[in-house]
């Protein structure tokens, strides 16, 4: 059973399947695996991708991009109406929606998702030499109702029977399979996403194998096409400097430049240095200039700085120190960047950098995982109920100590542990003791445990005595959904067995 | 590393967790979330279950433990009679019996299994019968019948421990509710529904023991009977055998089913007719009932009673405007009476003045017969006049001398006389008139405004019979054609001609006789001398031929007509032809007709004409 995962993204689209347990993103028919979220209206078709992006140059008024930023919104929308500001493909309103106009003919946004869901749709079946239904689609966090059912519309229009829509962070996530093989313990996940027009930075709790979105930011100002634009500024300057042309009032001039350093920017991720060329670009004079990685870096350092101040500025949000992370996840097209990469390792100096999927390939390939575990599946509704899960208020801790003598803290159930659950855990007593015992604390808040915290004592006496040897105590802390906990320890080697049950204070 | 207990240090709760569960959004993705909520959905796995369970089981664990100890009633079974154990019994379930989870009957089992197997108890040194003889079989088949279901639902149907009664009416008169409650709820066990409605107290609502009743009279139980089939159908060697013994089988459990019925039945009913609350109920209900209709009556007896106050008010209303009414009809009858005694007695005085007056004077007259008839006058006069010029007369009569009052009366007389005279002349006329009226009506009009001359009529009748009805604009036409050939010279509209032609239409058949034959005459004495005075040439008989000539019959015109039709113009003997088709008529008076009707045809196109260009002209 196939299925596939779509990642919509606001300048590209990139389709991952699932087959045979792997989710791999397929190449489009151009041989791309990234799709350019464009498409060109001429006379008798629709183009969608590379060739829409290209064309442009001609063709601007009846070439759409970034038809996300639009898809579901209303007249009003701030957003929207940046958008409209910016679109150079007029946007008018009618009864209330959105409409593009081209050639005198309206069109809506979802047609035009529609459009390039079907190209996915090719992309897919193409590669996987059948017919596939069943999706995913990512869509960012911040995503309203309206703009998810919009979206659902399209992907329904383009043939596409969609599983679930799921949020492109959880994606990333799923895409590393973080938390999904070991259901136990807790951890703290940022995935740091620097797509074509937007910076979002995430921190979800994994907690059993259960994602939870702690905080998130979005930075429309900040993307992929920032670092292109600021490239192609540096070109113009270059020129003028070469051929006294200014030519940054020449739309046409700047979109051929912009084509050109957005080929330069991604080549500059992999090599040092990269040459731009550019045919009769004003004036019938070519443009040669060679960038090197440096300048590159250079020229964009204030938009790096951007991008590590939205992650500190999520952390202070959180109330997390950087110690607090134990991984970041890297995705979009832009957080290749090899500067960017070592900027954000510098800030989380003891954490796994996660990039070894491609990352503007990620959000599709955790879509495809997503589509993987739920083709098939009869019962796939979701109620807004069964998106809220009871969880663990606090910390379960045992007071122990190290070999120095101190009093140590472990924590046997963490907080935000779904409901009902079961943990079990071997703890350590020193063999020349004949009796051992657990005292129980909750946890406080984020301060450390402290005397007030203690809610429970487990005592186990008369244990054989075992010279230079050590105690295994099993502790099996069960909580129920109330949050009633019970608690049994056990001695292995004598088999004698303390349980206790704790209520909740009503 | 944990440390040691200290001296004294027991196992303790000091205090409840502070805070309960918290509900979490999280992200729908991932294995873990798919089984999370699977597990929370079907809420069967493992980890829910049995998390949530744990409590339980633990305490009634003890419980099973304790049953275990009492087998010797083990010992007694009889293998070979193992459908009529108690398998619940065996199984060490008593206490719980079709309480018991499956779990539970499935732990018991082990139990058994492990204390009685043969090869255990072999072991102990027990005494073993033979094969299929020892009790361990009673064991597996008890665990073998409570493990399935559908023959654990069929034992349980027949469990022998359940108390079929059903409590008699007299049992209940007392103590209702202790003796119905226990029974209802035994019996809930069987329904298929789950919530069966408890029977309550006294204080329970109607609606609640509506509730009940209903819900136990509609009883849908699940207690069936095949367990105790009196055939086993898998012991049947051949198709047919068993299906005989699936059909005794049936018949035996539909009957079974039925008894539970009525067992059911009798048992609502008999808690029905001694429920307590019911009587209340229907008490309240009579009550209610009575106090509604008795409102209703004193409802109805007041509305009438209010109907019967407003019509004797609206009668003596009535009453009393009549009374004024007439009362006044009667005060205005008064007065008129009075003034008209007063107007009588005075114009009485005024004649007996005049009378008087006349007499004193002599009547104006010495002479006797003069005197007699102006006695006679004056009584005329005293009958005729009014009071207002009777007054008047007196007044002068008085005032003036004896001539005076002659001169006077005379000229009243003479005024009295003149309007008799009038008045009889106007009778005269009116009486003239009607006779007029009347003489009118009968004669048809007859004397027009115009005058119609006989010719002018005969003219008439003859026109519309030239121009029949359906002729374009046929009055104006006939009126033209008159004009043209009256000799009168009187011009005669349209209308005038059909006045004339509808007064002629109601003449009655004899009177137009007359007049044709009137007409008929003056043409017999005009025609008899027009030839004469226009030559003498024309023979006799010709002119013996036209006068004598028969008018032509329709039929006889008709033929004629055929006749002209069929021999063209150009046929030769055309009219030898013609006289033949037409019997009766002679060559000669077939021509002669021939040209009448030419004539005839011309005219009436002439006139048709004119009356077309005067259209003309007047548009």
């Amino acid at each position: 059973m196939a299925a596939i995962g779509v990642h919509l993204g606001c300048t590209c689209a990139c389709v991952a399947v699932y087959k045979d347990g792997r989710a791999d993103v397929v190449a489009n028919d151009a041989g791309d695996r990234v799709t350019p979220a464009v498409v060109a209206y001429s006379k008798n078709e629709e183009v969608v991708g590379l060739a829409a992006k290209q064309s442009r140059v001609r063709n601007i008024a009846n070439t759409v991009v970034k038809v996300k930023q639009i898809l579901g919104r209303s007249a009003g929308d701030p957003q929207a109406e940046k958008y409209i500001a910016e679109s150079k493909c007029p946007v008018t309103e009618k009864n209330g929606k959105l409409q593009y106009e081209i050639d005198n003919k309206l069109v809506c946004p979802e047609e035009v998702a529609k459009l390039i869901f079907s190209k996915m749709k090719e992309t897919a079946q193409s590669a996987l030499g059948s017919d596939v239904n069943d999706v995913v689609i990512t869509v960012p966090f911040e995503f309203g109702e309206n703009q998810k059912n919009a979206l659902g519309q399209a992907a329904g229009a383009a043939g596409f029977n969609v599983l679930r829509l799921i949020h492109e962070p959880s994606a990333a996530l799923l895409a590393y399979g973080i938390g999904q093989d070991s259901p136990t313990g807790k951890s703290n996940v940022l995935v740091f996403k620097l797509g074509g027009t937007s910076l979002s930075v995430t921190v979800i709790e994994v907690n059993s194998g259960i994602y939870r979105v702690l905080a998130t930011n979005t930075d429309d100002s900040i993307g992929g096409v920032c670092f292109t634009e600021a490239l192609a500024q540096h070109l113009a300057s270059e020129f003028q400097r070469s051929y006294k042309h200014d030519i940054r009032g020449n739309s046409r001039a700047m979109m051929k430049l912009m084509n050109s350093a957005d080929v330069a920017k991604h080549s500059l991720s992999t090599v040092g240095s990269s040459n731009c060329f550019v045919d009769s670009l004003y004036d019938g004079l070519d443009f040669d200039c060679n960038v090197s990685r440096a300048r590159f870096e250079l020229i964009c350092s204030p938009l790096f700085n951007k991008c590590v101040e939205a992650i500190k500025k999520l952390l202070q949000q959180v109330g997390f120190t950087a110690d607090d992370i134990n991984k970041v996840v890297l995705c979009g097209g832009s957080a290749r960047i090899p500067k960017l990469q070592q900027l954000i390792k510098d800030l989380f100096p003891a954490v796994e950098l996660l990039n070894s999927i491609t990352p503007d390939e990620v959000i599709p390939i955790g879509a495809a995982t997503e589509a993987g575990i739920l083709v098939g599946k009869e019962n796939l509704s979701l109620e807004e109920e069964a998106l809220s899960i009871e969880c663990s208020a606090k910390d379960i801790l045992v007071k122990g100590v190290d070999e120095s003598g101190t009093d140590k803290f472990t924590v046997l159930f963490p907080s935000g542990t779904p409901l009902p659950a079961r943990r079990q855990h071997t703890l350590l007593a020193p063999g020349n003791n004949s009796s051992v015992c657990l005292e129980l604390y909750e946890s406080l808040g984020k301060s450390p445990a402290k005397e007030e915290g203690k809610f429970a004592q487990i005592v186990l006496q008369d244990l054989d005595k075992k010279e230079g040897g050590l105690h295994d105590i099993l502790t099996v802390l069960t909580m129920k959904r109330d949050g009633s906990l019970h608690v049994t320890c056990t001695d292995q080697d004598t088999g004698k067995c303390e349980v206790i049950t704790v209520e909740v204070a009503s | 590393m944990l440390r040691g207990a200290e001296e004294g240090q027991v196992t303790a709760v000091t205090r409840a967790l502070s805070a309960a569960s918290v509900l979490c959004q999280v992200e729908p993705v991932g294995r873990w979330f798919e089984a999370f909520i699977k597990r929370r959905n079907i809420n069967v796995s493992a980890s829910f279950q049995e998390l949530e369970d744990e409590k339980e089981l633990s305490e009634e664990s003890g419980d099973e433990e304790l049953q275990l100890e009492e087998f010797p009633m083990l010992k007694t079974l009889d293998p070979k009679d193992w459908k009529n154990q108690d398998h619940y019994a065996v199984l060490g379930l008593g206490h719980i019996r079709y309480r018991a989870a499956q779990k539970q009957i499935k732990a018991a089992h082990k139990a058994m299994v492990l204390k009685h197997h043969p090869d255990k108890r072999k072991a102990a040194g027990e005494q073993i019968g033979e094969g299929d003889n020892d009790y361990f079989t009673c064991i597996t088949k008890a665990y073998e019948i409570l493990s399935d279901p559908v023959k654990r639902r069929a034992f349980n149907s027949i469990d022998p421990t359940f108390d079929n009664s059903v409590p008699s009416k007299s049992e209940a008169k007392e103590n209702f509710f202790e003796v119905f409650s226990p029974v209802f709820e035994r019996n809930a066990r069987w329904s298929n529904k789950k919530n069966v409605p408890k029977l309550g107290d006294m204080n329970s609502s109607f609606e609640d023991v509506d509730a009940f009743y209903s819900f136990w009279y509609n009883f849908d139980s699940w207690r069936e009977f095949s367990y105790l089939d009196e055939e086993e159908k898998e012991k049947a060697e051949c198709r047919d055998e068993r299906r005989w013994i699936e059909k005794q089988n049936r018949a035996a459990r539909a009957l079974r089913k039925k008894e539970e019925m009525n067992r059911i039945r009798t048992l609502v009913d008999n808690a029905y007719s001694c429920d307590p609350r019911i009587k209340k109920f229907k008490e309240e209900e009579k009550a209610k009932k009575e106090a509604e209709k008795k409102a209703k009556v004193e409802a109805k007896r007041k509305e009438q009673e209010a109907k019967e106050k407003q019509r004797q008010a609206e009668l003596e209303a009535a009453r009393l405007a009549k009374e004024k009414e007439e009362e006044e009809v009667r005060q205005q009858a008064l007065l008129a009476k009075k003034e008209k005694d007063i107007q009588k007695k005075a114009i009485k005085k005024e004649r007996q003045k005049l009378r008087t007056t006349c007499k004193n004077w002599n009547y104006f007259s010495d002479n006797e017969a003069e005197c007699v008839k102006m006695m006679e006058e004056v009584e005329k006069l005293c009958d005729r006049l009014e009071l207002a010029s009777l007054q008047c007369l007196n007044e002068a009569l008085t005032s003036t001398t004896r001539e005076g009052g002659k001169a006077a009366v005379e000229k009243q007389i003479e005024e009295i006389n003149e309007q008799i005279k009038r008045e009889r002349e106007e009778a005269e006329a009116r009486l003239r008139q009607a006779t007029k009226s009347s003489e009118r009506s009968t004669s048809g009009g007859g004397g027009g405004s115009k005058n119609w001359s006989e010719d002018d009529l005969q003219l008439l009748i003859k026109a519309v019979n030239l121009f029949p009805a359906g002729t374009n604009s046929r009055w104006e036409v006939i009126a033209n054609y008159m004009n043209l050939h009256s000799t009168t010279g009187i011009k005669r509209t349209a209308k005038d001609v059909i006045n004339k032609a509808k007064s002629l239409q109601k003449l009655d058949p004899h009177q137009k006789d007359d007049i044709n034959k009137k007409a008929f005459d003056k043409f017999k004495k005009e025609h008899g001398v027009v030839p004469q005075t226009e030559s003498a040439a024309p023979s006799e008989r010709f002119e013996g031929l036209v006068t004598d000539s028969a008018p032509w019959t329709t039929e006889e015109q008709k033929l004629l007509e055929q006749a002209l039709k069929t021999y063209p113009v150009n046929t030769p003997e055309r009219w030898e032809k013609i006289a033949a088709a037409v019997p009766g008529r002679s060559k000669k008076d077939c021509m002669k007709r021939y040209k009448e009707l030419v004539e005839m045809v011309k005219a009436k196109k002439a006139a048709q004409e004119q009356v077309l260009n005067a259209a003309k002209a007047k548009k």
